[in-house]
């Protein structure tokens, strides 16, 4: 059998797993955020941190023809309000992987991160995800774990699954349709002939 | 405080009606003819054929009732909690790789330390009020994934609905390949009771004659969408078959006024809530109880079978309160197990007289052993060409994916192992695009090649026999007890070097179907699950002609007393590599006939 490797067991875990849960409060907050889009009231991050990464969940699931990206999709409210009861060694490397970040956006470019430009995002970007399959610097292991989670919180999101995915399950059929070939037609949606 | 309103469902109508039926059901409350231990596939469908057959029926369910209309919550948005659908703070499923190496019992475990409840990996925002707290059931031994459900309908609430009938490749295995012994029964003998299965409760699927897996009496099928026609054609040219899936579900609808007939939402491991999924409370127990003839009494945990040495005929079972934890001795002419495969083997272990010393049912000191199950894990995944960069059609709208039907070991002999696997699995557009997790970079690159990827997804997973090895067993561990203070059980199971070779074989050949396929950024996964991860558990009962090789006759009866009976899959020589199920449907209902006949002549 061969080994668990971090990024399989992770995936065992349910991806996020090693994320904290709500509170009920953090949760009452955060529902109504989410119906009146109001203002993001951070818990665990300060408002720099929390502008940071919302900078950083943007840059990785950005806004672009076909669909919101992870900013408007509220993903930084989703990751503040799961680390509110993250235990205090996970709270602390996001918080420091969020230091390090500026850190090295000011080294390069003189400039904390949310204020760079998109060509200077791309440049630490491009740096912090090279080693993503295999992570070694902490920079390296925030970017993989920010992604991990802004992934999951976009694409769970409403904006993610209905705007972006354009799903269209979870609803009631009269009879599932599939491929149209088997119906004896040429399907539209693949191409592939009804006889072969 | 408010809690989070799509996690915490009201259970109160449930509980309220749990306790009332606790509180009124007690011994001597009403002459029962037969007891039924369990309400899942076993103990419903022996519940049912009794009772619709006018026989007077105490079902004893160690967890309380189910409110299905509340709790199955199968169109639910992620994005209703902001927990998505994870679990509550510290309630703590174990992960599949933390099986392996995490000391027995799991709950006792200091990974868990801070956790309120430990659940098995099968515990999710759905299903974690039904699966049961591993620290008040714990297990000692080798590492067994056991995932148990203590609630009306166990674990049909959120089972695959995966409905295969094993055939002749499974009831005469040893024939065919010398390993082990055959069946005392054939497939035709089962045939008749499967084709009532999909009858009553609604099967639906398309006809293949394929012998490894029968045709049955199928309703409408499930279309494949684009990506699995592409896969089916494929591997057609190698001789191989991609079958629609066969689900215990009705697509035409059943005589049955607890269910509807599918709609095609999907999310079906929910709960149906529309009860066109099989799921025992709607299908079985509820039409049972209308019939005037069963009573259920949940919060009824039983500890062990009580037997008279005086008449060597069972008289009842005890019965342990899982609320007051007062003892109670229910009495009736024969008692019928359908706690599961492991909980009624259980049972009979800790059911200890002058008698019986190892427990009854263990003349033969077999009971316990050829536990078997399907070894998982392997799996395979790509993207097929036909659908990349296509705009997103619905195709997660079915219960089951579809089927690579055996190829191993069916008409010719491969040289490294015997027996043989299946896979299941296809693709498409699902609600989560786990694919996504596997795309690297970040930006509008990222998020576009996510939409360029998502249609065009094929996944599979294997399902490989685990051979019936008499050394792969279970026994009563005497030190440890459940929260109860009942003897749990301790493991000595593993996989052997057959199914090894095995997973090897399998892992290739997805690999080469894929090729096939001509699928781009093919991924393979070698890794097999831990030992009781496919919740398909049988055979710690076998049945078998000779009391000295087995511990039931070739009708579930115990040879050591005549009137008790195994519902579930305990008394499964083997297995194959279909979902058992079906065939726990198949056989309770082919038990019960041979019982209600005993029964009517007066010979029980």
């Amino acid at each position: 059998m061969s080994k668990v490797t971090r990024r399989t067991a992770l995936k065992a875990a349910g991806t996020v797993a090693l994320l904290p849960w709500l509170s009920d409060s953090g949760l009452l907050a955060f529902t109504r955020l989410q119906e009146t889009g109001a203002a993001p009231a951070p818990k665990a991050l300060s408002p720099s941190q929390f502008a940071t990464l919302e900078a950083l969940v943007e840059a990785i699931i950005p806004t672009d023809d076909r669909s919101p990206g992870a900013k408007p999709a509220r993903v930084a409210d989703y990751l503040d309000l799961l680390l509110v009861e993250s235990p205090s060694e996970l709270t602390l490397q996001w918080l420091g992987g969020l230091a390090a970040l500026d850190a090295t956006a000011a080294a390069r470019f003189n400039a904390p991160f949310v204020k760079l430009n998109a060509t200077q995002v791309d440049a630490i970007l491009g740096d912090i995800s090279r080693n993503e399959r295999h992570p070694k610097t902490p920079l390296e292991k925030f970017f993989v774990m920010t992604k991990e989670a802004t992934i999951h919180g976009y694409y769970t999101s409403k904006i993610g699954i209905e705007q972006e995915l354009r799903y269209k399950g979870n609803k009631f059929l009269r009879e599932f349709i599939g491929c149209e070939t088997q119906d004896g037609k040429d399907c539209p949606h693949c191409g592939q002939k009804a006889r072969v | 405080m408010q809690s989070d309103l799509t996690l915490n469902v009201d259970l109160t109508r449930p509980l309220q009606e749990s306790q009332r039926l606790a509180d009124s059901i007690k011994p001597g409350a009403a002459p029962w003819d037969a007891i039924v231990v369990g309400s899942g596939a076993a103990g419903g469908m022996a519940a049912y054929i009794l009772a619709m057959n006018g026989v007077k029926v105490l079902m004893l369910e160690a967890g309380r009732l189910i409110d299905e209309k509340t709790e199955y919550r199968t169109m639910e948005w992620p994005y209703a909690s902001m927990r998505r659908n994870r679990l509550p703070p510290g309630e703590r499923p174990i992960a599949i790789a933390e099986y392996n190496f995490l000391d027995r019992p799991y709950g006792a475990n200091k990974t868990f330390e801070n956790a309120t409840k430990v659940l098995s990996y099968s515990a999710n925002k759905f299903t974690r009020n039904w699966v049961v707290d591993e620290r008040q059931h714990p297990t000692t031994g080798t590492p067994y994934a056991w995932v148990r459900a203590r609630v009306l309908g166990g674990k049909t609430n959120f089972w695959g609905r995966g409905a295969l009938r094993y055939g002749p490749l499974q009831f005469d295995a040893a024939s065919r390949d010398g390993f082990d012994v055959d069946w005392p029964i054939r497939y035709d003998d089962v045939k008749p009771y499967y084709d009532k299965v999909d009858v009553l409760l609604g099967c639906s699927g398309t006809k293949e004659g394929l012998i490894q897996v029968p045709d049955g009496v199928f309703q409408r099928p499930y279309k494949l969408n684009c990506v699995e026609v592409a896969f089916k054609r494929a591997i057609a040219r190698m001789g191989r078959h991609y079958i629609q899936g066969r689900a215990g579900v009705t697509t035409d609808g059943v005589l049955n006024k607890y269910r509807a007939r599918c709609a095609g939402r999907g999310r079906c491991g929910r709960g149906c809530n529309i009860g066109a999924a099989f799921h025992s409370p709607t299908a079985l127990v509820y039409p049972a109880r209308d019939s005037g003839n069963l009573t259920v009494r949940p919060y009824s945990i039983v500890s062990e079978v009580l037997v008279d040495p005086s008449t060597n005929k069972a008289t009842g079972v005890r019965v342990i309160d899982a609320n007051t934890r007062e003892v109670m001795d229910f009495t009736a002419r024969v008692v019928v197990l359908g706690a599961g495969t492991l909980d009624s083997t259980r049972i009979l272990l800790n059911s200890k007289s002058r008698a019986y010393p190892d427990g009854v049912g263990n003349s033969s000191g077999l009971l316990g052993c050829y536990l078997s199950e399907h070894i998982m894990g392997i799996s395979g995944s790509g993207f097929i060409p036909v659908r990349i960069g296509t705009e997103s059609t619905l195709d997660d709208g079915r219960p089951v994916s579809p089927y690579i039907a055996r190829f191993r070991n069916v008409t010719d002999r491969h040289p490294d192992f015997i027996r043989g696997y299946h896979f299941q699995g296809g693709g498409g557009c699902f609600e989560y695009p786990g694919m996504a997790h596997e795309i690297t970079g970040y930006g509008k690159a990222f998020k576009s090649n996510v939409r360029k990827y998502y249609p065009a997804m094929v996944s599979f997973g294997g399902f490989g026999e685990v051979l019936p090895r008499r050394e792969n067993r279970v026994t009563i561990n005497p030190r440890v007890k459940d929260a109860w203070g009942i003897p749990v059980l301790n493991f000595d199971y593993r996989f052997s070097d057959n199914e090894l070779k095995m997973t090897k074989d399998m892992a290739d050949s997805i690999e080469e179907m894929l090729h096939a396929a001509g699928a781009e950024d093919i991924k393979i996964g070698r890794t097999t699950h831990p030992p009781g991860y496919s919740i398909h558990e049988i055979g710690t009962a076998r049945m078998g002609n000779d009391p000295k090789t087995s511990v039931t006759d070739s009708s579930c009866r115990l040879h050591d007393v005549k009137n008790i009976y195994l519902a579930d899959a305990g008394p499964f020589v083997s297995g194959g590599t279909q979902n058992t199920t079906w065939t726990i449907l198949a056989m309770a209902w082919r038990t019960m006939d041979f019982l209600k006949e005993r029964m009517r002549t007066g010979d029980v």
